[in-house]
């Protein structure tokens, strides 16, 4: 038999419901190879070995549930997560040690749909980040090659599902932070339609941009768990109304039938050659098998950058405010008086990049710069909403690379913010939309590393965003397992 | 436009940090100097036309109505207690923090 940590999610809930394995067979596969894998990609901030344990013996005794769509799967979160009785950083020492009394809408459904969870994964601190590297704790390697990057801010959950440390993880999307690293690491990694999933209990940055969703090993495992996960929420008020659609069900078109928008302005960028000649093959294997690509343009995405880290960072230095060291986390020891509390609590608890955005964000919304910046900032994103919406009356999906490079070397970018800002420029502006997006393995380069197509959706429409996933998988040229020494 | 060093050091006092991490001058150029970049990099937005632009602040499209006012059960009695545990300094049921007055 396979080992059980190769079986995806799907794969794993066959073989629990026909029991030709245990819960507890499966979590003990997983827990063996994340310890096996561990030290190699630093994947993760806090392992939860014998609550893990525990919740698989449960479940094995009461029995498989129908009712249970997740039964028995090991699944990791994304240390932004608030998962009651366990460490929750999002990766800051301002957080170091919290633990959060009361649980994110995303755990508790999860855990009501009999998933259990095995870790919580690194990321960059308060996902400000693509490379995973501005965590306070430890950078994650790429399990691909172990001097690169995963990709960020979910780069602990990339790295871990690459790794087959359990087949399905839970991340955030702001930026990008789904679907760069599930790119980077040879993932499948959904954002849904902003206000799908409810943020309640997330540790929060950019507000109307940070959306929850699934990474794992293909579309139909993401599909899983976004229809155990989606829908309102009393504790979240941006958690949409909108119906729940069968997400796992949903009907496949025939290659034929489908319609890719390539949105011009993200093709058109300068390339790496390995990254550039793959997604050429990808664009030709779909073509050869008679999907239909028609090139559109989308004037306003050249702003997405700008718009996005005013837009974001803004919202940043607003949320971040609240990380004093009065009522929870890091509090400097020896204060001289409340001001002296509050500046050094805050400057020995948060990392660079995230003092660098609070300063940002703070800049675009002071008095002068209002309306040069957040304002406009706002405007344009609207621009992009509105070129967004056209763009999608004409094709079916979008479809555009995830990022015009592979997994760079591990310190490559650390010194030069702006530059990886800039490398942020096709994820940015499905965030400032709000539709949902898939990024999908398109195959390896000749530098074995693995390279990322996003397909974009209409609001709310990620069932056949998901459906058109599981099509493109079988076109484009399956990336396998990194060949990680373990 | 740039921030010069002053500008740098408002900012830095509206939102209780200080510069370069508390740590050694350079930092805090460097951070001045990768400021002044980003937000030079910010002016590009200037180029857009946004004449009559409504600005979006969320990307909801649809409206969402606000749920019942109905009163919830209270949390659990240790509700207070378990937020109280997580203070860094506590006084009884209080937060504590340096004198102020």
């Amino acid at each position: 038999m396979t080992e059980l940590w190769r079986l995806t999610l799907v794969e794993a809930g066959q073989g629990l419901r026909k029991k030709e394995f245990s819960a507890l067979e499966l979590v003990e596969a997983c827990l063996e190879r994340l310890k096996a894998t561990e030290p190699l990609v630093d994947a993760c901030l806090t392992v939860l070995e014998e609550p893990a344990r525990r919740r698989a013996a449960e479940l094995d005794a009461a029995g498989w549930d129908p009712q249970k769509p997740l039964w028995g799967l090991p699944l990791t979160l994304k240390d932004v997560f608030c998962l009651s009785g366990a460490p929750t950083t999002a990766g800051s020492r301002i957080l170091e040690g919290w633990k959060p009394p009361y649980e994110a809408t995303v755990v508790k459904r999860l855990k009501q749909a009999g998933a259990i969870i095995v870790a919580k994964t690194n990321c960059d601190e308060f996902a400000m980040g693509s490379s995973t590297e501005f965590s306070a704790f430890k950078p994650t390697k790429n399990p691909w090659n172990l001097q690169r990057v995963p990709g960020g801010s979910s780069g602990g959950a990339a790295a871990s599902v690459a790794a087959r440390q359990t087949p399905g993880a839970f991340g955030t999307d702001t930026g990008g932070s789904i679907r760069q690293p599930a790119a980077l690491c040879g993932c499948v990694g959904l954002k849904p339609t902003y206000g799908r999933v409810s943020r309640y209990g997330i540790v929060a940055y950019g507000s109307s941009f940070d959306q929850a969703g699934p990474l794992a090993r293909s579309a139909a495992d993401c599909a899983l768990l976004l229809a155990a996960t989606a829908g309102p929420d009393g504790l979240d008020s941006t958690a949409s109304l909108h119906p729940v659609d069968d997400y796992v069900g949903a009907a496949e078109k025939k290659p034929g039938e489908l319609t890719l928008g390539l949105p011009r302005e993200l093709w058109e960028g300068d390339f790496a050659p390995e990254t550039g000649q793959t997604l050429d093959e990808a664009k030709r294997r779909l073509t050869a098998a008679g999907v239909k690509l028609k090139e559109l343009s989308l004037p306003s995405l050249r702003f997405s950058v700008a718009a996005y880290y005013v837009l974001a960072s803004a919202e940043a230095s607003t949320n971040l405010a609240r990380y004093d060291g009065v009522r929870y986390g890091r509090r400097a020891p020896g204060p001289e008086d409340l001001r002296d509390l509050y500046v050094r609590s805050r400057t020995e608890g948060l990392g660079p990049e995230v003092r660098r955005r609070i300063l940002l964000g703070t800049f675009v919304l002071s008095s002068g710069y209002y309306d040069a910046y957040f304002r406009k900032a706002a405007q344009v994103r609207r621009l992009i909403q509105q070129d967004w919406q056209a763009a999608l009356q004409r094709c079916d999906l979008l479809l555009a690379p995830v990022s015009s490079v592979q997994a760079w070397p591990l310190g490559a970018f650390i010194d030069d913010p702006l530059t990886t800002y800039q490398l942020d420029m096709m994820t940015l502006p499905l965030n400032l939309a709000g539709g949902p997006g898939l990024s999908l393995p398109a195959g390896l380069g000749a530098d074995g590393l693995p390279v990322g197509v996003q397909l974009l959706g209409r609001a709310f429409d990620e069932a056949a965003l998901l459906a058109a996933g599981r099509t493109l998988e079988r076109l484009l040229p399956p990336v396998g397992e990194p060949p990680l020494a373990a | 436009m740039g921030v010069d060093a002053a500008a740098a050091a408002a900012l830095a006092r509206l939102v209780r940090l200080e510069l370069g991490g508390g740590g050694a001058g350079d930092e805090a150029l460097k951070l001045i100097e990768d400021f002044g970049k980003i937000v030079g990099y910010m002016d590009i937005l200037e180029q857009a036309d946004v004449a009559g632009v409504e600005p979006l602040y969320s990307p909801m499209i649809e409206p969402l109505p606000p749920r019942a006012d109905e009163p919830r059960e209270p949390g659990e009695p240790s509700a207070a207690e378990s937020l109280l545990a997580e203070a860094p300094e506590r006084v009884g049921r209080f937060f504590a923090v340096p004198k102020i007055l």
